[in-house]
Protein backbone atom coordinates (compact mmCIF):
# COMPACT_ATOMS: atom_id res chain seq x y z
CA UNK A 1 0.00 0.00 0.00
CA UNK A 2 2.62 2.15 0.85
CA UNK A 3 3.98 4.35 -2.26
CA UNK A 4 0.89 3.30 -3.70
CA UNK A 5 -2.63 4.89 -4.66
CA UNK A 6 -5.29 3.37 -2.28
CA UNK A 7 -7.80 0.86 -4.29
CA UNK A 8 -10.80 3.04 -2.90
CA UNK A 9 -10.57 6.61 -3.85
CA UNK A 10 -11.17 8.15 -0.23
CA UNK A 11 -8.48 11.29 -0.51
CA UNK A 12 -11.62 13.59 -2.44
CA UNK A 13 -13.93 12.68 0.23
CA UNK A 14 -15.67 16.15 1.93
CA UNK A 15 -16.19 14.46 5.21
CA UNK A 16 -12.88 13.42 5.23
CA UNK A 17 -11.69 16.45 4.62
CA UNK A 18 -12.68 17.68 7.86
CA UNK A 19 -11.34 14.94 9.55
CA UNK A 20 -7.68 16.44 10.24
CA UNK A 21 -9.65 20.04 11.70
CA UNK A 22 -12.34 17.73 14.05
CA UNK A 23 -9.61 15.42 15.10
CA UNK A 24 -7.17 18.17 15.96
CA UNK A 25 -9.84 20.15 17.97
CA UNK A 26 -11.05 17.42 19.89
CA UNK A 27 -7.52 16.62 20.53
CA UNK A 28 -7.01 20.21 21.91
CA UNK A 29 -9.29 20.34 23.95
CA UNK A 30 -8.56 16.71 25.54
CA UNK A 31 -5.29 17.79 25.83
CA UNK A 32 -6.41 20.40 28.30
CA UNK A 33 -8.68 18.25 29.99
CA UNK A 34 -6.46 15.93 30.40
CA UNK A 35 -3.52 18.56 31.95
CA UNK A 36 -6.24 20.47 34.14
CA UNK A 37 -7.04 17.02 35.96
CA UNK A 38 -3.06 16.08 36.47
CA UNK A 39 -2.91 19.80 37.46
CA UNK A 40 -5.92 19.40 39.97
CA UNK A 41 -4.37 16.04 41.30
CA UNK A 42 -0.62 17.47 41.47
CA UNK A 43 -2.44 20.56 43.71
CA UNK A 44 -4.17 18.16 45.91
CA UNK A 45 -1.26 16.10 47.07
CA UNK A 46 0.59 19.45 47.25
CA UNK A 47 -2.33 20.58 49.44
CA UNK A 48 -2.01 17.57 51.19
CA UNK A 49 1.36 17.20 52.05
CA UNK A 50 1.31 21.09 52.96
CA UNK A 51 -1.14 21.00 55.33
CA UNK A 52 -0.91 17.20 56.93
CA UNK A 53 2.07 17.56 59.15
CA UNK A 54 1.17 20.59 61.16
CA UNK A 55 -0.88 21.57 63.99
CA UNK A 56 -2.47 24.50 65.17
CA UNK A 57 -3.04 25.35 68.64
CA UNK A 58 -5.43 28.54 69.64
CA UNK A 59 -5.60 29.90 72.60
CA UNK A 60 -8.47 32.41 73.73
CA UNK A 61 -7.78 36.10 74.70
CA UNK A 62 -8.70 35.93 78.31
CA UNK A 63 -8.68 38.94 80.53
CA UNK A 64 -8.19 36.52 84.07
CA UNK A 65 -4.52 35.25 84.03
CA UNK A 66 -0.81 35.78 82.36
CA UNK A 67 -1.15 35.42 78.99
CA UNK A 68 2.83 34.79 78.24
CA UNK A 69 2.75 31.88 81.16
CA UNK A 70 -0.04 30.23 79.12
CA UNK A 71 1.71 30.09 75.98
CA UNK A 72 4.75 28.92 77.30
CA UNK A 73 3.08 26.47 79.25
CA UNK A 74 1.23 25.30 76.34
CA UNK A 75 4.44 25.14 73.96
CA UNK A 76 6.68 23.37 77.18
CA UNK A 77 3.77 20.26 76.36
CA UNK A 78 3.86 20.61 73.06
CA UNK A 79 7.61 19.90 73.10
CA UNK A 80 7.37 17.09 75.36
CA UNK A 81 4.86 15.72 73.53
CA UNK A 82 6.27 12.23 71.52
CA UNK A 83 5.86 12.83 67.54
CA UNK A 84 6.00 16.60 67.84
CA UNK A 85 8.96 17.86 66.00
CA UNK A 86 8.95 21.99 65.89
CA UNK A 87 7.11 24.42 68.23
CA UNK A 88 6.99 28.02 67.35
CA UNK A 89 4.59 30.68 68.92
CA UNK A 90 3.52 32.66 66.32
CA UNK A 91 4.36 36.60 67.18
CA UNK A 92 1.48 39.12 67.40
CA UNK A 93 2.75 40.96 64.31
CA UNK A 94 2.52 37.76 62.12
CA UNK A 95 -1.31 36.92 63.83
CA UNK A 96 -1.71 41.09 63.17
CA UNK A 97 -0.73 40.32 59.57
CA UNK A 98 -3.27 37.59 58.94
CA UNK A 99 -5.72 39.82 60.05
CA UNK A 100 -4.81 43.19 58.38
CA UNK A 101 -6.77 42.33 55.07
CA UNK A 102 -9.74 42.99 57.60
CA UNK A 103 -8.81 45.08 60.05
CA UNK A 104 -6.33 47.16 58.67
CA UNK A 105 -2.55 48.02 59.38
CA UNK A 106 -3.45 49.73 62.79
CA UNK A 107 -4.54 46.23 64.29
CA UNK A 108 -2.22 46.15 67.26
CA UNK A 109 -2.87 49.69 68.02
CA UNK A 110 -6.82 48.79 68.04
CA UNK A 111 -5.81 46.94 71.72
CA UNK A 112 -8.24 43.94 70.77
CA UNK A 113 -8.53 40.58 72.62
CA UNK A 114 -6.49 38.55 70.25
CA UNK A 115 -5.64 34.87 70.57
CA UNK A 116 -2.48 33.50 70.93
CA UNK A 117 -1.60 30.97 68.23
CA UNK A 118 1.26 28.21 68.24
CA UNK A 119 2.43 26.12 65.21
CA UNK A 120 3.83 23.00 65.49
CA UNK A 121 4.65 20.26 63.65
CA UNK A 122 4.58 16.44 63.26
CA UNK A 123 6.78 13.82 62.99
CA UNK A 124 5.74 12.12 59.32
CA UNK A 125 5.15 8.53 61.00
CA UNK A 126 3.79 10.36 64.10
CA UNK A 127 0.48 9.32 65.59
CA UNK A 128 -1.02 11.64 68.31
CA UNK A 129 -3.88 11.45 70.42
CA UNK A 130 -5.66 14.95 69.56
CA UNK A 131 -8.43 14.65 71.83
CA UNK A 132 -5.89 13.88 75.14
CA UNK A 133 -3.58 16.79 73.93
CA UNK A 134 -6.55 18.94 73.76
CA UNK A 135 -7.81 17.61 77.04
CA UNK A 136 -4.11 18.65 78.78
CA UNK A 137 -3.54 21.85 76.79
CA UNK A 138 -6.79 22.70 78.03
CA UNK A 139 -5.29 22.30 81.82
CA UNK A 140 -2.60 24.64 81.11
CA UNK A 141 -4.12 26.92 78.79
CA UNK A 142 -7.88 26.89 79.17
CA UNK A 143 -10.24 27.26 76.60
CA UNK A 144 -6.86 25.64 74.15
CA UNK A 145 -8.48 24.27 71.28
CA UNK A 146 -6.35 22.26 68.62
CA UNK A 147 -6.77 22.35 64.92
CA UNK A 148 -5.07 19.64 62.74
CA UNK A 149 -6.27 20.83 59.34
CA UNK A 150 -8.29 17.84 58.83
CA UNK A 151 -11.52 19.47 57.92
CA UNK A 152 -10.43 22.50 55.67
CA UNK A 153 -8.03 19.40 53.97
CA UNK A 154 -10.89 16.90 53.12
CA UNK A 155 -13.01 20.19 51.75
CA UNK A 156 -9.97 20.84 49.62
CA UNK A 157 -9.07 17.39 48.70
CA UNK A 158 -12.79 16.39 48.12
CA UNK A 159 -12.76 19.64 45.70
CA UNK A 160 -9.64 18.96 43.82
CA UNK A 161 -11.12 15.34 43.05
CA UNK A 162 -14.16 16.24 41.81
CA UNK A 163 -12.48 19.00 39.60
CA UNK A 164 -10.01 16.18 38.71
CA UNK A 165 -12.81 13.46 38.01
CA UNK A 166 -15.13 16.22 35.59
CA UNK A 167 -11.85 16.76 33.78
CA UNK A 168 -10.98 13.18 32.86
CA UNK A 169 -14.82 12.98 32.31
CA UNK A 170 -14.45 15.44 29.94
CA UNK A 171 -11.36 14.10 28.14
CA UNK A 172 -13.32 10.91 27.93
CA UNK A 173 -16.61 12.45 26.31
CA UNK A 174 -14.23 14.53 23.81
CA UNK A 175 -12.68 10.87 22.71
CA UNK A 176 -16.14 9.81 22.79
CA UNK A 177 -17.19 12.59 20.31
CA UNK A 178 -13.77 11.55 18.22
CA UNK A 179 -14.82 8.20 17.58
CA UNK A 180 -18.36 9.57 16.64
CA UNK A 181 -17.36 11.69 13.96
CA UNK A 182 -15.37 8.80 12.60
CA UNK A 183 -17.92 6.34 12.61
CA UNK A 184 -19.97 8.96 10.67
CA UNK A 185 -16.68 9.52 8.21
CA UNK A 186 -16.16 6.35 7.59
CA UNK A 187 -20.09 5.32 7.11
CA UNK A 188 -20.37 8.72 5.00
CA UNK A 189 -16.93 6.86 2.52
CA UNK A 190 -18.49 3.67 2.63
CA UNK A 191 -21.85 5.14 1.01
CA UNK A 192 -19.93 7.12 -1.67
CA UNK A 193 -17.19 4.54 -2.40
CA UNK A 194 -19.95 1.78 -2.33
CA UNK A 195 -19.54 0.80 -6.05
CA UNK A 196 -15.56 0.47 -5.85
CA UNK A 197 -16.00 -1.51 -2.31
CA UNK A 198 -18.29 -3.72 -3.82
CA UNK A 199 -16.16 -4.55 -6.99
CA UNK A 200 -12.92 -5.22 -4.13
CA UNK A 201 -15.45 -7.39 -2.41
CA UNK A 202 -16.61 -9.34 -5.48
CA UNK A 203 -13.22 -10.40 -6.66
CA UNK A 204 -11.87 -11.28 -3.41
CA UNK A 205 -11.00 -9.01 -0.97
CA UNK A 206 -11.30 -9.82 2.60
CA UNK A 207 -13.38 -7.45 4.65
CA UNK A 208 -9.83 -7.01 6.23
CA UNK A 209 -8.05 -5.69 3.19
CA UNK A 210 -11.13 -2.95 2.52
CA UNK A 211 -11.16 -2.11 6.39
CA UNK A 212 -6.87 -1.15 5.71
CA UNK A 213 -7.63 0.86 2.84
CA UNK A 214 -10.03 3.25 5.25
CA UNK A 215 -7.44 3.00 8.15
CA UNK A 216 -4.31 4.03 6.39
CA UNK A 217 -6.52 6.92 5.05
CA UNK A 218 -7.69 8.02 7.75
CA UNK A 219 -4.52 7.30 9.74
CA UNK A 220 -2.71 10.06 7.84
CA UNK A 221 -5.53 12.42 8.42
CA UNK A 222 -6.00 11.97 12.10
CA UNK A 223 -2.41 11.96 12.67
CA UNK A 224 -1.79 15.39 11.05
CA UNK A 225 -4.87 16.66 12.86
CA UNK A 226 -3.54 14.94 16.08
CA UNK A 227 -0.21 16.43 16.41
CA UNK A 228 -1.71 19.86 15.37
CA UNK A 229 -4.11 19.60 18.34
CA UNK A 230 -1.58 18.71 20.71
CA UNK A 231 1.14 20.83 19.87
CA UNK A 232 -1.37 24.10 20.65
CA UNK A 233 -2.85 22.43 23.74
CA UNK A 234 0.54 21.57 24.77
CA UNK A 235 1.62 25.03 24.14
CA UNK A 236 -1.23 26.70 26.26
CA UNK A 237 -0.24 24.13 28.97
CA UNK A 238 3.27 25.29 29.16
CA UNK A 239 1.85 28.84 29.37
CA UNK A 240 0.11 28.09 31.92
CA UNK A 241 2.50 26.44 33.58
CA UNK A 242 5.05 29.54 32.90
CA UNK A 243 2.49 32.35 34.10
CA UNK A 244 0.33 30.07 36.16
CA UNK A 245 1.22 32.02 39.74
CA UNK A 246 0.16 35.22 38.19
CA UNK A 247 -3.11 33.50 37.16
CA UNK A 248 -3.97 32.00 40.50
CA UNK A 249 -3.29 34.80 42.76
CA UNK A 250 -1.43 32.48 45.07
CA UNK A 251 -4.59 30.08 45.45
CA UNK A 252 -3.44 27.16 43.52
CA UNK A 253 0.01 26.02 44.47
CA UNK A 254 2.75 26.12 42.18
CA UNK A 255 1.57 24.34 38.81
CA UNK A 256 3.82 22.59 37.32
CA UNK A 257 3.64 19.02 35.43
CA UNK A 258 5.99 16.12 36.46
CA UNK A 259 8.01 14.74 33.23
CA UNK A 260 6.40 11.49 33.79
CA UNK A 261 2.81 13.56 33.50
CA UNK A 262 4.01 14.98 30.44
CA UNK A 263 4.83 11.84 28.95
CA UNK A 264 0.97 10.69 29.87
CA UNK A 265 -0.29 13.87 28.13
CA UNK A 266 2.39 12.86 24.85
CA UNK A 267 0.41 9.92 24.89
CA UNK A 268 -2.61 11.39 24.26
CA UNK A 269 -2.94 12.14 20.73
CA UNK A 270 -1.00 8.31 19.97
CA UNK A 271 -4.17 7.12 22.07
CA UNK A 272 -6.65 9.27 20.18
CA UNK A 273 -4.99 8.51 16.62
CA UNK A 274 -5.11 4.56 17.55
CA UNK A 275 -8.61 4.90 18.89
CA UNK A 276 -9.66 6.63 15.57
CA UNK A 277 -7.86 3.98 13.21
CA UNK A 278 -9.77 1.07 15.20
CA UNK A 279 -13.17 2.87 15.26
CA UNK A 280 -12.41 3.02 11.35
CA UNK A 281 -11.45 -0.96 11.24
CA UNK A 282 -14.00 -1.84 13.39
CA UNK A 283 -16.82 0.58 11.17
CA UNK A 284 -16.04 -1.13 8.06
CA UNK A 285 -15.81 -4.55 8.98
CA UNK A 286 -19.62 -4.66 10.51
CA UNK A 287 -20.96 -2.63 7.73
CA UNK A 288 -19.02 -5.20 5.21
CA UNK A 289 -20.74 -7.91 7.24
CA UNK A 290 -24.28 -7.15 6.21
CA UNK A 291 -23.07 -8.02 2.49
CA UNK A 292 -22.64 -11.65 1.33
CA UNK B 1 -36.37 -29.60 -13.81
CA UNK B 2 -34.00 -31.62 -12.77
CA UNK B 3 -29.71 -32.11 -13.07
CA UNK B 4 -29.24 -34.90 -14.96
CA UNK B 5 -25.52 -35.04 -14.56
CA UNK B 6 -24.56 -37.33 -12.09
CA UNK B 7 -22.48 -34.13 -10.22
CA UNK B 8 -18.80 -35.91 -10.21
CA UNK B 9 -16.09 -33.29 -11.79
CA UNK B 10 -19.13 -30.39 -11.02
CA UNK B 11 -17.41 -27.34 -10.31
CA UNK B 12 -20.93 -25.13 -10.27
CA UNK B 13 -24.31 -27.05 -9.22
CA UNK B 14 -27.29 -25.21 -8.97
CA UNK B 15 -30.66 -27.71 -7.83
CA UNK B 16 -34.01 -25.79 -8.11
CA UNK B 17 -32.81 -22.53 -7.59
CA UNK B 18 -34.98 -19.35 -7.05
CA UNK B 19 -34.12 -15.68 -7.09
CA UNK B 20 -35.73 -13.02 -5.81
CA UNK B 21 -35.30 -8.95 -5.19
CA UNK B 22 -36.59 -8.37 -1.87
CA UNK B 23 -40.06 -8.67 -2.02
CA UNK B 24 -40.29 -8.82 -5.58
CA UNK B 25 -41.46 -11.25 -8.42
CA UNK B 26 -39.40 -14.40 -8.82
CA UNK B 27 -36.76 -13.47 -11.59
CA UNK B 28 -35.04 -17.22 -11.61
CA UNK B 29 -37.55 -20.08 -11.18
CA UNK B 30 -36.10 -23.53 -10.64
CA UNK B 31 -33.13 -23.15 -12.08
CA UNK B 32 -30.85 -26.33 -11.88
CA UNK B 33 -28.03 -27.07 -13.78
CA UNK B 34 -24.23 -28.01 -13.48
CA UNK B 35 -21.10 -26.71 -15.01
CA UNK B 36 -18.00 -29.57 -15.41
CA UNK B 37 -14.64 -28.66 -14.53
CA UNK B 38 -12.91 -27.43 -17.90
CA UNK B 39 -16.02 -26.90 -19.58
CA UNK B 40 -17.13 -23.90 -21.93
CA UNK B 41 -20.76 -22.81 -22.57
CA UNK B 42 -22.81 -19.94 -23.33
CA UNK B 43 -25.92 -18.45 -21.68
CA UNK B 44 -28.18 -16.15 -23.80
CA UNK B 45 -31.02 -15.29 -24.10
CA UNK B 46 -33.23 -12.09 -24.17
CA UNK B 47 -32.63 -8.77 -22.38
CA UNK B 48 -34.32 -8.99 -18.77
CA UNK B 49 -34.54 -12.84 -19.10
CA UNK B 50 -32.60 -13.34 -15.61
CA UNK B 51 -28.71 -13.67 -17.23
CA UNK B 52 -27.05 -11.25 -15.07
CA UNK B 53 -29.11 -12.46 -12.34
CA UNK B 54 -27.92 -16.26 -12.70
CA UNK B 55 -24.32 -14.27 -12.82
CA UNK B 56 -25.06 -12.52 -9.63
CA UNK B 57 -25.55 -15.94 -7.91
CA UNK B 58 -22.84 -17.44 -9.54
CA UNK B 59 -20.02 -15.20 -8.56
CA UNK B 60 -21.55 -15.13 -5.22
CA UNK B 61 -23.15 -11.59 -5.10
CA UNK B 62 -26.04 -12.81 -4.11
CA UNK B 63 -27.89 -15.83 -2.11
CA UNK B 64 -30.71 -17.88 -3.95
CA UNK B 65 -34.20 -17.17 -2.35
CA UNK B 66 -34.68 -20.62 -2.39
CA UNK B 67 -32.86 -23.95 -3.72
CA UNK B 68 -29.28 -24.39 -3.26
CA UNK B 69 -26.10 -23.87 -5.21
CA UNK B 70 -22.16 -25.63 -5.06
CA UNK B 71 -19.45 -23.91 -5.75
CA UNK B 72 -16.35 -26.25 -6.13
CA UNK B 73 -17.90 -29.09 -4.21
CA UNK B 74 -19.22 -26.80 -1.24
CA UNK B 75 -22.71 -25.99 -0.52
CA UNK B 76 -22.45 -21.59 -0.71
CA UNK B 77 -25.13 -21.60 2.18
CA UNK B 78 -23.36 -23.19 4.29
CA UNK B 79 -19.74 -21.56 3.76
CA UNK B 80 -18.74 -19.38 6.26
CA UNK B 81 -18.52 -15.67 5.51
CA UNK B 82 -15.19 -15.76 6.06
CA UNK B 83 -14.70 -18.09 3.59
CA UNK B 84 -16.10 -16.97 0.80
CA UNK B 85 -13.85 -14.39 -0.07
CA UNK B 86 -11.15 -17.36 -0.92
CA UNK B 87 -14.26 -19.24 -3.26
CA UNK B 88 -14.82 -15.41 -4.78
CA UNK B 89 -10.92 -15.44 -5.51
CA UNK B 90 -11.25 -18.52 -7.39
CA UNK B 91 -13.91 -17.00 -9.62
CA UNK B 92 -12.99 -14.33 -12.34
CA UNK B 93 -15.93 -11.63 -13.34
CA UNK B 94 -16.02 -9.50 -16.24
CA UNK B 95 -18.90 -7.53 -15.83
CA UNK B 96 -21.25 -6.40 -18.21
CA UNK B 97 -20.46 -2.99 -17.09
CA UNK B 98 -17.24 -3.54 -16.24
CA UNK B 99 -16.48 -1.80 -13.26
CA UNK B 100 -13.19 -0.74 -13.40
CA UNK B 101 -11.88 1.70 -10.75
CA UNK B 102 -11.86 5.05 -12.58
CA UNK B 103 -8.95 6.50 -10.55
CA UNK B 104 -6.91 3.56 -11.18
CA UNK B 105 -4.82 3.01 -13.80
CA UNK B 106 -5.17 0.06 -16.40
CA UNK B 107 -2.32 -1.46 -14.79
CA UNK B 108 -3.62 -1.23 -11.24
CA UNK B 109 -7.21 -1.77 -12.36
CA UNK B 110 -6.16 -5.57 -14.27
CA UNK B 111 -3.87 -5.94 -10.35
CA UNK B 112 -5.62 -5.57 -7.92
CA UNK B 113 -6.86 -9.50 -7.83
CA UNK B 114 -2.91 -10.34 -7.29
CA UNK B 115 -2.56 -7.93 -4.61
CA UNK B 116 -5.45 -8.73 -2.68
CA UNK B 117 -4.20 -12.19 -3.18
CA UNK B 118 -1.46 -11.05 -1.60
CA UNK B 119 1.07 -11.41 -4.64
CA UNK B 120 4.53 -9.58 -3.96
CA UNK B 121 4.43 -5.94 -5.81
CA UNK B 122 7.93 -7.02 -7.80
CA UNK B 123 6.02 -9.69 -9.54
CA UNK B 124 2.82 -8.24 -10.74
CA UNK B 125 4.19 -4.98 -12.74
CA UNK B 126 5.30 -7.60 -15.48
CA UNK B 127 2.84 -10.09 -15.22
CA UNK B 128 0.33 -7.63 -15.62
CA UNK B 129 1.75 -5.25 -18.38
CA UNK B 130 2.07 -8.33 -20.31
CA UNK B 131 -1.64 -9.80 -20.62
CA UNK B 132 -1.97 -6.26 -21.20
CA UNK B 133 -0.20 -6.52 -23.98
CA UNK B 134 -2.14 -9.39 -25.17
CA UNK B 135 -5.68 -7.87 -25.17
CA UNK B 136 -3.78 -4.97 -27.40
CA UNK B 137 -3.64 -2.60 -24.49
CA UNK B 138 0.39 -2.26 -24.21
CA UNK B 139 0.33 1.86 -24.78
CA UNK B 140 -2.18 2.09 -22.04
CA UNK B 141 -1.04 0.54 -19.38
CA UNK B 142 -1.10 3.70 -17.15
CA UNK B 143 -3.97 5.60 -18.66
CA UNK B 144 -6.98 5.90 -16.60
CA UNK B 145 -10.27 4.24 -17.71
CA UNK B 146 -12.03 7.45 -18.02
CA UNK B 147 -9.54 8.34 -20.96
CA UNK B 148 -9.93 4.85 -22.68
CA UNK B 149 -12.60 3.51 -25.16
CA UNK B 150 -15.50 1.31 -24.54
CA UNK B 151 -13.89 -1.71 -26.13
CA UNK B 152 -10.67 -1.09 -23.54
CA UNK B 153 -12.20 -0.83 -20.99
CA UNK B 154 -14.12 -4.12 -21.53
CA UNK B 155 -10.51 -5.93 -22.33
CA UNK B 156 -8.72 -4.24 -19.39
CA UNK B 157 -12.18 -6.02 -17.48
CA UNK B 158 -11.50 -9.15 -19.20
CA UNK B 159 -7.90 -9.00 -17.96
CA UNK B 160 -8.81 -7.93 -14.69
CA UNK B 161 -10.90 -11.55 -14.62
CA UNK B 162 -8.44 -13.41 -15.70
CA UNK B 163 -5.07 -12.13 -14.71
CA UNK B 164 -4.88 -14.45 -11.32
CA UNK B 165 -5.71 -18.01 -13.33
CA UNK B 166 -9.31 -17.91 -11.77
CA UNK B 167 -11.02 -22.20 -11.96
CA UNK B 168 -14.19 -20.42 -13.59
CA UNK B 169 -14.44 -17.45 -15.63
CA UNK B 170 -18.20 -15.55 -15.82
CA UNK B 171 -18.18 -13.14 -18.54
CA UNK B 172 -21.13 -10.94 -19.30
CA UNK B 173 -20.91 -9.63 -22.36
CA UNK B 174 -17.63 -9.57 -22.64
CA UNK B 175 -17.76 -8.60 -26.74
CA UNK B 176 -20.51 -6.33 -26.60
CA UNK B 177 -18.75 -2.86 -27.23
CA UNK B 178 -15.72 -4.35 -29.23
CA UNK B 179 -15.47 -4.56 -32.91
CA UNK B 180 -15.67 -8.60 -34.69
CA UNK B 181 -11.94 -8.45 -34.44
CA UNK B 182 -11.38 -7.87 -31.20
CA UNK B 183 -14.33 -9.94 -30.02
CA UNK B 184 -12.94 -12.82 -31.68
CA UNK B 185 -9.35 -12.67 -30.45
CA UNK B 186 -10.96 -12.12 -26.96
CA UNK B 187 -12.85 -15.11 -27.30
CA UNK B 188 -9.24 -17.01 -28.70
CA UNK B 189 -7.97 -15.81 -25.23
CA UNK B 190 -10.99 -17.27 -22.97
CA UNK B 191 -10.45 -20.43 -25.45
CA UNK B 192 -6.86 -20.39 -24.37
CA UNK B 193 -7.71 -20.38 -20.88
CA UNK B 194 -10.04 -22.68 -21.24
CA UNK B 195 -7.56 -24.89 -22.65
CA UNK B 196 -5.67 -24.61 -19.68
CA UNK B 197 -8.85 -25.95 -17.18
CA UNK B 198 -10.22 -22.72 -16.79
CA UNK B 199 -14.46 -23.72 -16.77
CA UNK B 200 -16.15 -20.83 -19.12
CA UNK B 201 -19.30 -19.37 -19.20
CA UNK B 202 -20.50 -16.79 -21.28
CA UNK B 203 -23.72 -14.62 -21.52
CA UNK B 204 -24.16 -13.32 -25.25
CA UNK B 205 -26.16 -12.06 -27.27
CA UNK B 206 -23.94 -11.79 -29.97
CA UNK B 207 -25.00 -14.70 -32.10
CA UNK B 208 -21.89 -14.63 -34.67
CA UNK B 209 -19.68 -15.39 -32.10
CA UNK B 210 -21.99 -18.34 -30.91
CA UNK B 211 -21.52 -19.51 -34.58
CA UNK B 212 -17.88 -19.02 -34.73
CA UNK B 213 -17.32 -20.82 -31.49
CA UNK B 214 -18.91 -24.19 -30.97
CA UNK B 215 -19.64 -24.82 -27.50
CA UNK B 216 -22.97 -26.02 -25.50
CA UNK B 217 -25.41 -23.29 -25.11
CA UNK B 218 -27.58 -22.47 -22.28
CA UNK B 219 -30.82 -20.38 -23.01
CA UNK B 220 -32.28 -18.03 -20.65
CA UNK B 221 -36.33 -16.69 -20.94
CA UNK B 222 -38.25 -15.51 -18.55
CA UNK B 223 -36.03 -16.67 -15.51
CA UNK B 224 -36.33 -20.19 -17.00
CA UNK B 225 -33.32 -22.38 -18.31
CA UNK B 226 -32.85 -24.81 -20.43
CA UNK B 227 -30.15 -26.22 -22.38
CA UNK B 228 -28.06 -29.37 -22.18
CA UNK B 229 -28.30 -31.80 -19.59
CA UNK B 230 -31.79 -30.00 -18.60
CA UNK B 231 -34.82 -32.02 -18.59
CA UNK B 232 -37.73 -29.66 -19.78
CA UNK B 233 -40.89 -29.37 -17.60
CA UNK B 234 -43.61 -32.33 -18.00
CA UNK B 235 -45.12 -31.73 -21.49
CA UNK B 236 -43.00 -29.39 -23.17
CA UNK B 237 -40.23 -30.29 -25.45
CA UNK B 238 -36.23 -29.89 -24.51
CA UNK B 239 -34.89 -26.99 -26.60
CA UNK B 240 -31.50 -28.02 -25.50
CA UNK B 241 -32.10 -31.54 -27.50
CA UNK B 242 -32.15 -30.43 -30.95
CA UNK B 243 -34.65 -28.23 -31.44
CA UNK B 244 -33.27 -24.90 -30.90
CA UNK B 245 -30.49 -24.12 -33.11
CA UNK B 246 -28.32 -22.52 -30.32
CA UNK B 247 -27.86 -25.63 -28.34
CA UNK B 248 -24.87 -27.45 -29.55
CA UNK B 249 -24.00 -29.96 -26.78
Amino acid sequence: MIGRIGDVPLSGDPASRFLPWTVGLLVFLATLAFAAGMFLSSAGEIWRQNLSGTLTVQIPASETGDRASRVAAAVELLRATPGIVAVRPIPDAEIAALLEPWLGKQVLGLELPMPDLIDASVGPDADIDLPALSTRLSQVAPGAAVDDHAAWLRRLTDLAAIAQTVSFAVMIVILMSAVATVIFTTRTGLAIHSEVVEVLHLIGAQDSYVARQFQSHTFGLAAIGAVAGFGFGAAIVGLVQTYGDRLSGGLLPEIALAPTQWVFLAALPVVAVLLVVFTVGVTVKRVLGKMM
Amino acid sequence: MKVLANGVGDIVRFENVGMRYRLGAEVLHDVSFSLKAGSFHFLTGPSGAGKSSLMRLMYLSHRPSRGSISMFGRDVSTVPRAELAALRRRIGVVFQDFRLIDHLSALDNVALPLRIAGAKEGQIRDHVAELLRWVGLDGQIDDKPTTLSGGEQQRVAIARAVIARPQILLADEPTGNVDDEIAIRLMYLLEELNKIGTTVMVATHNESLIERFPHPCFHLEGGVLSGPGIAPPVGEANPAAGADPQVRT
